[in-house]
C-alpha cells in the first residue's frame, strides 16, 4: 500500500514541476528553450553524469521532452549518454523504493 | 591471418575508439599496471595509435556491478582499424579483474598522423596509480587494512570464513 502511496507523491511531483515550468497559471507563456540549443558550448557527453543527472528523474528515469525542453535532436542525444552512462555505473538504472 | 580491410574505411585511414573499462576496487597499482600493458601491447602490436590513457580513480558505482560498490575507472582513447576492438574486448573480459568494460566509436576515416598524441612514458605510471578514496583513508587509519599487495591475493579474506553456523 505504501508503495503504491510513493509512486502516486512521484508522478505528482513531476506534474507539478511541469505545470510550474510551462506557465499553466495564465501569463507565464514563455517558450521552454532546448540548453544545448542554447549553449553551443556544453557538450552532451556519457562521461559526465553531474550534467545528464539533470535529464533523469530522483528515480533514475528519463525526464521526457515535455518538460525538460529538449529538442528531438539534442534528446537523442540525451538518452544515447545516458544509456552509456548506465553501462559504465555512472547513473543508476532506477533508484528502488525500499 | 590478415583481417579483410573494411570497405567502409578509405585506405590509410583509422577510426578512433575511446574504451573505458572497471576494475575491481582493491586492485594494487601493480595489478592495473598489468592489464594496462596489456593493453597498450594489443593495442600498438596491431597498428594502432594511444592518444590519451588516464585513470579517473576510484569511483562509487551507481549500481552493483560483480558484487562490488566501488571499482577504478581506466579510460582510454585511440586510433585503430577494425578488428583491434574485438581483440582488446576479447582479452578484457577473460581478466577476473575487470568487471565492466565498453568502447565507442567517435569517429572514422581519421588520418592517423593528424591527431597529437598525448602520450608519454609517465601517462602509463600515471594511469596506474588510483588516488586513494576517503574510504581507504579512513580504513587505514583505523583497524589496519590488509594491503592487497599481492594481486592474487584481491579476495576480501572475510569473506571466505564459513557462514551460517549459529545453531
Amino acid at each position: 500500500m505504501s508503495r503504491i502511496e510513493d509512486d502516486l507523491d512521484d508522478k505528482g511531483d513531476d506534474r507539478r514541476g511541469g505545470k510550474g515550468r510551462g506557465g499553466g497559471g495564465g501569463g507565464m507563456n514563455r517558450r521552454k528553450v532546448c540548453r544545448f540549443c542554447a549553449e553551443t558550448t556544453t557538450l552532451i557527453d556519457y562521461k559526465n553524469p553531474q550534467l545528464l543527472r539533470s535529464f533523469v528523474t530522483d528515480r533514475g528515469k528519463m525526464v521526457p521532452r515535455r518538460i525538460s525542453g529538449s529538442c528531438a535532436k539534442h534528446q537523442r542525444a540525451i538518452s544515447t549518454a545516458v544509456r552509456r552512462a548506465r553501462m559504465l555505473a555512472l547513473l543508476p538504472i532506477t533508484v528502488g523504493g525500499e | 591471418m590478415a583481417r579483410l580491410q573494411s570497405l567502409r574505411d578509405a585506405p590509410g585511414t583509422s577510426r578512433e575508439y575511446e574504451t573505458v573499462y572497471i576494475l575491481r576496487p582493491n586492485t594494487a597499482n601493480d595489478g592495473v599496471a598489468e592489464i594496462n600493458t596489456k593493453v597498450k601491447g594489443i593495442i600498438e602490436g596491431m597498428g594502432g595509435k594511444i592518444l590519451k590513457v588516464d585513470n579517473w580513480g576510484k569511483r562509487r558505482l551507481a549500481y552493483e556491478v560483480a558484487k562490488e560498490r566501488k571499482g577504478i575507472y581506466l579510460y582510454w582513447r585511440y586510433l585503430a582499424t577494425a578488428g583491434v576492438v574485438e581483440e582488446t574486448e576479447r582479452n578484457l573480459r577473460m581478466l577476473d579483474l575487470v568487471i565492466r568494460f565498453m568502447t565507442v566509436r567517435l569517429d572514422e576515416s581519421v588520418n592517423p598522423e593528424a591527431r597529437p598524441t598525448e602520450i608519454d612514458d609517465a601517462s602509463y605510471e600515471r594511469a596506474a596509480t588510483t588516488a586513494a578514496d576517503e574510504e581507504d583513508l579512513f580504513l587505514s587509519r583505523g583497524d589496519a587494512a590488509p594491503a592487497g599487495d599481492d594481486d592474487d591475493e584481491y579476495e576480501n579474506p572475510v569473506a571466505e570464513a564459513p557462514i551460517g553456523q549459529e545453531n
